[in-house]
């Protein structure tokens, strides 16, 4: 099987994982009694109306009353038609107030991608290549401290010794300031240090554990000998094959301690992003946006996931595509 | 064999053969096997009793009474899973160790060369001792309410011995919202890693070892699972299904096993192609008979360090769904505790920081004891 057959097997299956997440969550939806339905009827009850004539009105508005069929391939075609409904906590368009969210979440997340990807796989190398000494000790104890520091409590600590105590940052994350600001970089600096502490630890662990297992390798060996410096050695010849394992952790791991990560700490310093917009949706039953944000994570796993396949492609060359 | 281990007890099962000396394999295999029937009977027994306990708690005691009525404590859905995979711990790790008295000390000796893993190990000890009788020493955070006493410092901050970690905002000693919080990490971390270790464990053997098919159609779920972010998915069940502990757990165990899966599966795969698996399938061993006898003890290593590593993830994961407000209310998990001192930070940062540095320690230790198993029962 050559590599284009390979490539196109991953987009397909894409594709279906896709299909499968989306009709995933319209059997939950199905089996689960209506929660806005129940809200809005309630609402009236307690205004004199009639409870369930309420109910079914709201159904029947929507048009949850017809027959399952008919409903799944409405699901389906609006979901890829990006027909993804209105929001009445938010008052105008799921995608609307995704696109006004989206821009508070990228200014914490992109810097925490970048400094923890860096920071992660230079000083997993770097211990990698010099073990048992200090620094390596040094990388571990980091690494043991941010798998294991809960990132809610990490961010009231930190809260409570700069904000509160020493008063040197803003508690708090105020959308009023301008993007391009010293009080935006300042109000930034702690969401961004908890969110790439946690993934910083993870990429440094594997790192480490992927370039001692080529330290090792007859080709370094050989690139040693031949008088290869030691800075070629690290980036031509080690990382050139721990790249392949390293970028797969990069997707799967990080993306969810991200996702997970971006609740909390939007939460915790009141950043109106993503995830704040899905506890919102969340805690007032806003059914079509708590979807629109459990499928938007879902699509970016699926095409990381898909991008990192095809990455191996160009990374690898070794790779025997008819095995997978 | 080397010399110096004890050889299996077959003199029984040797007969005077002439020229070759013949064994008869299955008495062989009787009694190399480190389970005797009685320790079987006993976890049946065990077992058989719990189910039974369970019954009577369910339809004959009424929903309000207690079930150990001495110690006034009703047993709910998710302290039955404890008792049962407390049990389950005793008869599959705690028995196994102690009939293997040279093994054990082997593996001890080899542990106790990480002497932060020692340390750790000691303080999972204490907080699995106080976890599980601690709620029953100490009173309920609700029943010792006491607004008199609210917002007293911890003894190191200027407050009094009789509330040594300080109190809340009601008043409630943070030492018994630390205690029923740990009684709750306790249940997660072990429930969620029993469930999720097994059917990551069975999915990883039968992909490996029937291959074809099986192996694609377990494979490709495993990725799909993958792909989906669990936290996102509890958080879009607990919207739909409303939250509580046993829901947590459950989903838990049930959405995060492809991790063990893909490792049981990939070890098993080298497992299987080596001489004695080979062996056994020469001599004519059925498929399951092979993957009990020979495959699962042989990849137990990755399971046992895959299994440490999990717990503190779970633990760790409930937490956060607590700090959140997608906990249980009903049960006072530290994420939830963290969670409502957040707004006395400036004045009253014990409520805060204290569960959450119990919650730290335990997710170090469990990462520091994770490892040092790993180096210690996995040669590689």
């Amino acid at each position: 099987m050559g590599m284009e057959w390979y490539v196109v097997r991953r987009v397909a299956w894409a594709v279906v994982a896709t299909y499968l997440a989306v009709s995933l969550t319209f059997g939950l939806l199905m089996v689960t009694p209506n929660a806005g339905a129940d809200v809005a009827a309630a609402q009236a009850a307690a205004s004199g109306q009639d409870y369930d004539a309420v109910r079914e009105r709201y159904l029947e508005r929507r048009g949850l009353d017809r027959p399952v069929e008919e409903q799944y391939i409405d699901y389906i075609t609006n979901i890829l038609t990006f027909d993804w409904g209105y929001s009445f906590s938010q008052g105008e368009p799921v995608l609307a107030a995704i696109g006004d969210a989206w821009v508070y979440s990228a200014q914490y997340f992109v810097p925490a991608i970048i400094i923890s990807a860096l920071l992660g796989y230079g000083i997993g190398l770097y211990s990698a290549l010099n073990r048992y000494t200090p620094t390596d000790y040094l990388g571990s104890f980091v690494a043991y401290f941010g798998i294991s520091i809960p990132n809610f409590w990490f961010a009231i600590v930190l809260i409570l010794l700069f904000g509160v105590v020493l008063r040197l940052l803003p508690t708090f994350y105020d959308s009023s300031v301008a993007l391009l600001s010293v009080q935006n970089v300042k109000q930034l600096l702690m969401p961004v240090v908890v969110l790439s502490t946690a993934s910083v630890a993870g990429q440094m662990r594997y790192s480490r554990a992927q370039a001692i297992e080529y330290a090792r390798s007859a080709f370094v060996k050989t690139a040693r000998a031949k008088g290869a410096s030691e800075w070629r050695v690290l980036t031509r010849h080690i990382l050139r094959v721990a790249l392949v394992p390293l970028s797969t952790i990069l997707i799967a791991d990080v993306l969810a301690v991200l996702f997970a990560g971006s609740f909390i700490i939007e939460t915790i310093f009141q950043i109106p992003g993503l995830g704040r917009l899905a506890l919102e949706a969340i805690q007032q039953k806003d059914t079509p946006l708590v979807l629109a944000t459990t499928l938007i994570p879902v699509f970016i796993a699926i095409i990381g996931n898909l991008l990192q396949d095809l990455a191996y492609v160009a990374l690898d060359p070794r790779i025997d595509y008819g095995d997978r | 064999m080397a010399g110096d281990e004890p050889a299996p007890d077959v003199g029984t099962a040797r007969t005077a053969g002439t020229g070759f000396e013949r064994i008869d394999w299955t008495a062989v295999d009787d009694a190399d096997s480190t389970v005797p029937p009685a320790a079987v009977a006993a976890e049946a027994l065990v077992f058989f009793s719990l189910v039974a306990a369970f019954v009577y708690d369910y339809v004959i005691l009424a929903n309000e009474a207690p079930t150990v009525g001495v110690v006034g404590w009703d047993v709910t859905g998710v302290e039955w899973l404890l008792v049962v995979v407390l049990a389950i711990g005793v008869f599959h790790a705690a028995l196994p160790l102690a009939r293997n008295r040279r093994l054990t000390a082997y593996y001890w000796r080899q542990f106790q060369k990480n002497r932060a893993a020692v340390v750790s190990l000691g303080f999972l000890g204490f907080v699995f001792l106080v976890g599980l009788v601690g709620p029953l020493i100490w009173t309920a955070p609700n029943e010792a309410i006491d607004y008199a006493a609210a917002y007293q410092p911890p003894v190191f901050a200027g407050g009094s011995w009789a509330y040594a970690l300080g109190t809340d905002a009601q008043g409630r000693p943070l030492w018994h919202l630390i205690v029923y919080g740990m009684r709750v990490s306790l249940e997660v971390g072990l429930i969620s890693m029993v469930f999720a270790i097994s059917i990551g464990t069975v999915v990883g053997t039968a992909a490996a070892y029937f291959g074809g098919y099986v192996d694609e159609v377990l494979m490709r779920y495993v990725d799909l699972q993958q792909t989906f972010p669990v936290f996102i998915l509890l958080l879009l069940l607990i919207y739909l299904y409303g939250a509580s502990l046993l829901l947590i757990i459950a989903l838990y165990g049930l959405f995060s096993w492809e991790g063990t899966a893909r490792l049981v599966r990939s070890e098993a795969l080298q497992r299987g192609e080596e001489a004695y698996v080979r062996a056994a399938e020469a001599a004519g061993a059925g498929r399951w008979w092979t993957i009990r006898r020979h495959l699962i003890p042989n990849v137990s290593s990755t399971v046992i360090t895959a299994a440490t590593l999990s717990i503190p993830v779970f633990i760790l994961g409930e937490a956060s769904l607590s700090f959140l407000g997608f906990g249980d209310p009903d049960v006072f998990s530290w994420g939830r505790t963290i969670s409502a001192g957040r707004s006395d930070l400036p004045n009253a940062p014990w409520i805060s920081t204290i569960p959450g540095l119990f919650l730290f320690l335990t997710v170090l230790a469990f990462n520091f004891v994770g490892d040092a198993l790993r180096d210690a029962i996995d040669p590689r």
